[in-house]
Order: structure tokens, then sequence, then C-alpha cells
């Protein structure tokens, strides 16, 4: 009986999380510009398609997170691999720290430091900084959910190899880092996931080349709610779900 | 698909990404240009436009400031060039390559922000008034007109200190840009009452909530109005008796810019006739070029009769110290 | 050997999150550039600022308004975490099912809600349907349209490590609760809160701090009406142009989440997640 209750009430929260974005992809149909229902049609999704700031917005969007989330991964898989060997709490303190500086906080002081630094470097805002303010507040994210996999994880299976004769980088690769692929996998997608998202940190140290697509959504949205704005946001909720389910399906097997 | 190819994926788009050609960068508000203008421009160069855009004075200006920005040519609200000048980070424009200059409004050609147009070429320009839904209320006549009680909770003033604190001036019949604390002081009070019948402080946001007819009077651009108008016709447009600002957005180079010759052609470029009417077809708003407004429809909300433009006021900077007073009215109004 | 492993997160996270930091430290002793930036002399100004009652009454006004969020993510949070936790085989669905729309974008989030919540919103536009009211509702542009999306946006927050808790409670216990005739309610109370209070202290703190340095959500859904510290931040950095006082008054509220962080890190909860 409670059971039932509890799932009902369940039922009903996962509903509460979906429904805005259910009626957000159902309006992208819409043919008008309004709440009001006036047709099927995939006028907004043309016309995102022939956007050409919002495919350059993706394609920079997505070589970043790509990019950001690889290098946050490793550093991030290494760094909560070391804190499980022994705690090292100013690392960890750090982390946190940066899990919750504000945002605005994170952006405007890489903004200081990169122009600061480019008085002595001739270098310019672009991809790469952007690349190096996600990494740095991805990580992290990594190593919280790598470290949290890490705490179930028998601790004598990687002293056994080593007793065996394995070095300790050996027993790492070969016996603990196999056995926490998963959580590197869950990790590496969270990363992905809040590097395509953040607007606000981006939108401070982007350079001429570096416009990612929630900025140019911003800038749509900002201009009323646009159906082409809940025609793109149809397209990326298909598509996290699709690599979502992909990456289950990756972990199942 | 490991993580190796990936990266080499990556790094493949990266370097498609990459063309020989000369490059200009190109810094603008959102909707400001037509994108066929910018390829024209690729095209008949033998160059490569790269265009970002920015949503407010602040965000671009936060990017320029440390003078290795990487743009060229930036868009400046009038008000702020001599400011940028002053911090030594525009460069100062030669006549000689932009004879197309003479294609300029008379009105823009002379500007009091900057009368020998050293520092950026008038590009588009727009003013603060009050869109009104017609079928609900008359034209308002004056700012008071946005403290009306029969419209409680149906209208919204503009989410920027220096057009709601300046409305509340003018209001009050005081200067729009007043340095006085006491005028000041009076404008936070009248604001602070109108807070009670507002619905919100929103900027373009409330395009869309005026052609719902969710909001019936907003103080707004009158750009962003007569957007809202072509979608609702019901929807009209008053420039308030006591007077209203006027703003103009000027192109400018930046002294970072290593590409003073090409930011030049831009410029000229970016004054003919045919362009700068396909650029203000696409921006909805008022351009200050001459020979292109007379190829487009005159709308009487982008270009008020001579009359009404006449009460025009062109804001110049605050000083320091007003500006901080300012900032802190409106926290205060905010936070009422 | 150990220190290898170590190496690139500290040298990542002392060039690009420290170091910068150390920046906005010294912009927050500075004075204010006309123009934004920050010039000489160094001053102590920009803090004793802070003492302000107008700072104040909005430092007050985020703490209570980030509280009554932490209160209902929990309340709505918790029972979604139990279920999760009790689903066996679908738990990583259930998971899923509540990350998927957070693999979207903030801002779409936040939209769809401005796309519901308004006058002509899908909302007003029903219960007019149905004669229920005879004018539209204000629904947004409030305190409540406020909490709605910040509850919304941060209640995975609360789930994530409410679930992590949860999953580690062992079955046995809930069931020799029962054995010893222990009724459901008793058992909630007596074995699974006492049990899962690091899982519930992690996620309260997960949701507050983010929701006391929120400004997209006041913005957007309150309408610029309220201001919170976030957007006092966001507001030194852009339109007041006032980067020393916004420094300084990012410094207020970094310090009080480093101190909820240190309280958190010191009790056992810490070495639960880390």
């Amino acid at each position: 009986m409670k059971g039932r209750a509890l799932g009902i009430y369940a039922g009903m929260a996962i509903a509460f999380l979906h429904a805005p974005l259910a009626i957000l992809v159902a309006f992208s149909f819409n043919s008008g510009r309004f709440t009001v229902w006036q047709g099927f049609s995939l006028h907004w999704y043309r016309a995102a398609m022939l956007d050409p700031q919002l495919s350059e917005g993706l394609i920079n969007s997505v070589v970043i997170a790509l990019f950001a989330s690889v290098i946050s991964t490793v550093i991030g898989t290494m760094a909560a691999y070391g804190i499980w060997r022994r705690s090292a709490p100013v690392l960890s303190g750090t982390l946190y720290l940066s899990l919750v500086t504000p945002e605005i906080v994170t952006g405007v002081s890489l903004l200081a430091l990169f122009e600061w630094a480019f008085r002595f470097l001739h270098l310019q805002l672009g991809l790469y900084t952007v690349v190096i303010a996600h990494v740095a507040f991805s990580i992290a994210y990594v190593t919280i959910v790598i470290s949290a996999r890490l705490r179930g994880y028998d601790r004598t299976l990687e002293e056994a190899a080593m007793d065996l004769g394995a070095s300790q980088w050996r027993a790492f690769s070969r016996v603990t880092l196999p056995a926490i692929a998963p959580a590197i996998a869950a990790a590496g997608l969270l990363a992905l996931v809040v590097s395509f998202d953040d607007y606000v940190i981006t939108s401070l140290v982007a350079g001429v080349d570096s416009e990612t697509l929630p900025m140019v959504i911003y800038a749509m949205a900002r201009r009323g709610v646009s159906p082409v704005v809940n025609a793109v946001s149809a397209l990326i909720v298909v598509a996290f779900g699709a690599i979502v389910l992909i990456s289950q399906r990756l972990q199942a097997r | 698909m490991t993580r190796r190819t990936l990266l080499a994926a990556a790094a493949a788009t990266v370097s498609c990404a990459r063309d020989r050609r000369p490059r200009l960068n190109v810094y603008n508000w959102s909707t400001y240009i037509d994108p066929g203008m910018l390829t024209r421009f690729e095209s008949e160069r033998g160059v490569r436009l790269l265009y970002g855009t920015y949503e407010s004075n602040e965000e671009m200006l936060a990017k320029v400031i440390g003078g290795n920005s990487g743009w060229d040519v930036v868009f400046p609200t009038h008000s702020r060039l001599a400011p940028m000048a002053r911090n030594g980070l525009l460069a100062s424009l030669d006549h000689a390559r932009l004879p197309a200059l003479r294609n300029l409004d008379a009105r823009f050609r002379s500007p009091a922000w900057d009368p020998g147009l050293r520092w950026g070429v008038p590009y588009m320009w727009n003013g603060t008034g009050i869109v009104y839904n017609g079928a609900q209320t008359p034209a308002p006549q004056s700012w008071a007109g946005l403290w009306n009680p029969n419209l409680r909770g149906r209208m919204t003033m503009l989410d920027d200190p220096e057009d709601a604190i300046g409305a509340c001036l003018l209001k009050l019949g005081y200067p729009f840009g007043s340095v006085d604390e006491r005028q000041l002081q009076q404008a936070k009070a009248a604001a602070i009452a109108q807070k009670q019948l507002l619905r919100a402080y929103l900027n373009a946001d409330v395009r869309d909530q005026l052609v719902s007819g969710d909001v019936i009077e907003a103080q707004l651009w009158s750009t962003t109005a007569a957007q809202a108008i072509q979608g609702n016709a019901k929807l009209g447009f008053a420039y308030p008796e006591e007077g209203y600002p006027l703003y103009c957005d000027c192109a400018a180079i930046l002294r970072e810019s290593k590409r003073y010759d090409l930011a030049h052609e831009f410029l000229e470029f970016l004054l003919r006739p045919d362009v700068a009417a396909a650029n203000a077809r696409v921006a909805e708003t008022a351009t200050a070029n001459g020979p292109a407004q007379s190829m487009l429809p005159r709308d009487p909300v982008l270009y008020p009769q001579d009359a009404i433009y006449r009460r025009g006021i062109w804001p110049t900077a605050l000083p320091s110290a007003v500006q901080r007073y300012r900032d802190r009215l409106w926290t205060e109004i905010k936070s009422a | 050997m150990r220190k290898i492993f170590l190496l690139p997160a500290r040298f990542w996270m002392a060039l690009f999150f420290a170091a910068p930091l150390a920046i906005v430290c010294a912009y927050s002793f500075l004075t204010r550039g006309d123009y934004g930036g920050v010039e000489l002399p160094w001053v102590l100004e920009n803090f004793t600022r802070l003492a302000d009652p107008l700072y104040l009454a909005i430092l007050w006004r985020s703490v209570w308004i980030a509280s009554l969020a932490t209160v209902f993510c929990a309340l709505l949070g918790f029972p979604l975490a139990l279920f999760i936790s009790r689903a066996g085989r679908r738990k990583n669905l259930y998971l899923q099912l509540v990350l998927l729309p957070f693999w979207t974008s903030f801002l779409i989030r936040t939209y769809a809600w401005i796309f519901i919540l308004r006058d002509t919103g899908l909302v007003n536009t029903v219960l007019m349907r149905l004669h229920l009211i005879a004018a539209p509702l204000q629904l947004l542009y409030n305190d409540g349209a406020v909490l709605l999306g910040l509850v919304y946006n941060f209640l995975p927050f609360f789930v994530l490590p409410m679930y992590a808790t949860l999953e580690r409670l062992d079955p046995a216990l809930l069931e020799a609760a029962a054995d010893l005739g222990a009724r459901p309610f008793a058992t909630l109370r007596r074995v699974i809160l006492p049990v899962s209070a690091p899982g519930l202290v992690a996620g309260s703190v997960l949701v507050f701090i983010p929701c006391l340095g929120a400004y997209l959500t006041p913005d957007l859904l309150g309408g610029g009406k309220s201001v919170m510290l976030g957007n006092l931040v966001q507001n030194q950095f852009t339109t007041a142009r006032d980067w020393p006082f916004g420094s300084a008054a990012s410094l207020a509220l970094m310090l009080a989440s480093a101190l909820l962080l240190a309280g958190l890190m010191r009790s056992r909860i810490a070495r639960e997640l880390m």
C-alpha cells in the first residue's frame, strides 16, 4: 500500500520534471508563434536548420564540450584516484569550493586572469579559453562522481595485484581502472553536459570565434519566446536523450 | 568510437573552420545586420568576416576594455563613444577613406556627442517611449501614463536604470540626465510608488506579452515596439510630451585592430544606401543613412515627425559619482 | 606516485581557479574605474559598504528564499529518492528519467516555465477554458514563480546525494524493523531518516548554495522586481560597472558558502561523500 503511494508520487514528480519540456517540444510543432495551437508545422525546425549562427554555435559547442569533457575526465579521474589512496583535504576543499562558486564570479575572475596574462603573452580569447574555463569547473563534477564509485570499491583488490608484483601504475590501469570504467563514462557524460549547457562563464571568456549554442539561444530568447528556440531545445533534448540511452546500453553490457 | 577518434574528429572540425583569407572580426548587437550583406562583403573583398553578437554595451565593454579582445569593429551606443575614446580604446576614423559619410542623414553628420565624427559612424538609432494597447487604453501623452492605477499589473518598465530612472525624472519635470541628488531622490520615490502597479521590469522580453495582450502599457524602445506593432495592429507607440531619450549605435574601430584598412572598407560598405537599407530592414530599426531612409517605408514609430523628434534627448555619459549614486538608487528601487 | 595522480588537478585548479580568485580578492580592495575595470588606490570601502542595511536586507531575502527552496526540494526530493533507491533493476532508468530534463540548457528550462505561466500561457488558458477563472491569474513575476524555478532547477541536486545514501541502506534493516512490528511511519522516522541524514544534509547544502547565488531565475521568472545576492553581484559587473564592490560582494557570498561547506566537511558526511 505504502509502496504504491510512493510509486504514484514518484510518477507525479517525474511528470513535473518533464512536463515543461514536453510542452515546449509540443509547441515547437505549432505553426503559430503563440501558445494557441494553430496547426502542425515543421516551419520552426527548418528555420533552426537554416540559421547559420545556430549551426556555427552548435559546432563550437560540440568541439568545446568534447575537448573539455575529455581533459576534465582524465584529470578528474586521476584526482579521484589519488584522493581515494589517501585524502588530500586542500584539493578536495578547492574542488568543492569551485562547485559552489557563483558562476559570474568564476567567469569574471577567469576573464581578469586571461586579460592580465595576455598583457605578457600575445594571445587572445578564443575557443581554448572557453575549454580552459570549462575544464576548471568540470573537474569537481568528475572527481565527485568517480570518488562515489571508488568508495564502494574494495581496496584489497589493488593491493593483491601489487602483492603479486604489479607496479602501482599497472595495478591501477589493469585492476582499478576497468572496475570504475562505468563511473568514468558517467562522469565524462556529466562533464559533457555541464560544458554544453554553460552560458554565464562561457559568454565572459568566449573570444572572437567561439560563440556557443547557449549564447545564440540566449540572444534569441531575450528577444521573446521564439518557437525557433523551442525547436532547438526539442532537438537538444532528443539528442541528449539518445546519448543517455546509448551510454546506458554500453554500461549494461 | 574511441576517445582518440573523437579527438581526431574534433581536431578536424577545428582545422576545417580555419580559413586562409584575410579576416575581419565584427562585434555587433544581435539581429543588427542582414546576414546576406556579410556574405556580400566577403565575396566582394575576398575576405572572411567573423561576426559575433552581444546584448548590452557592458558585455561588449567588458571584452574590449583589456585592449586585446581580437575584435576590429564594434557598435557602441553614442554616449559610450567619448568614454571609450578617452580610455584609448578607439581608433580615430580616417574620413579620406570614408567618402560615403555624405550618405548620412543631415541629423547625424555632426552629432553633439561626436561633432567631427572622429570616433564612430552613426549606424542605427531608436528612442524610448510608451507602447500601449489601443483597444484597452487611450494613447498616453505623458510618462505619467505609466502610473495609471487602472492598469495595475498590466504595465512594465525597462529593466535598465538609465531609462527607468530617466522616465521618473522626466515625469517630475526634471532633466533626463539629472545629477541633482534631491531630484534623484524624488525620482526614486516615484519609481517605488510605481513598482506596486508594475507587472515587471522587462526589456525585449515584453514584446510577446504586448502582442498577446497580457501587457497593456510598456516603456519600450521604438525598435522593439515596431516589431510588436507588426504582430498586433491594436498596439500603438507614443513619444511622451516631457521628452524622451534617443540612442544611436555607431560603428567604431578599436585601436587594438590590426586591420585598420579593412575595417574602414567595412564601414564604407555599411554606408552604401542599399546595404544600409537591407540592414535596417532586418534590424527593423531606424537607419542613420539618408538615401537608405527613402528606400524604406517611413514608419512614424521608427522615424518620428520633426515636431516629435525635437523633443528627443541624446543622453550623455554621467560623471562617475552620479553613476554610483544612481546605481544605489536602482538597487533601492529593486529591493523596495 | 600518488602525488603524480593529484598533480594535474592541483595544477589546473591552482592556475585556473585559485589564481583568478586571488585576482578577485585584490579587486575587492581597489577603486571602481569609470568605465568598468579597477583603479588604485587600495581601499576597504567595498567591504564596509556591505554592512549597509540595504545590502543586509538583500542578503536576508536571499537566505530566506534559498531556505524555502531547500525545504521544498527536500520535501519533494526525499520520497522520490526513496522510491528510486528501492526500484531494484529499474533504478538506473528512473535516475536517468529524473536527470533527462537537465540535459537541456538551464535557459531553455526557465523559458519553458515562462511559456507555461504567462497570462496567455498553458495554465491560464486551460483554467479559463474550464471556466474556473474569469481573468488570467498573475502567475509570473512574483516570489512564487522564482521559488518554483529554483526548486525545479535544483531538485536533482538534492535527489542525487539523497539517492546515493538511501541506496546503501541495507534492506535487511527495514525488514528487521518490520519484523519487530514497526509500522511504516515509525520505520521511516526511526530507521530511514537517521541513516539518511548525511544525504539529507549534503543535498540541502548542494541546493542551498546555488540558490543563494542564483541570478538568472530571479531575473527571468521574478521579472526583475526583486533583488537577490546573485543579481546584486551580477549588476555590479554589468550595468553598475563597479567591479571592486562586485568582487567584495562575491567574496562575501563565497565566504558564506565556504562556511557551510566547512561545516559539511567536518561532519561525518564528508567522509561519506569524498
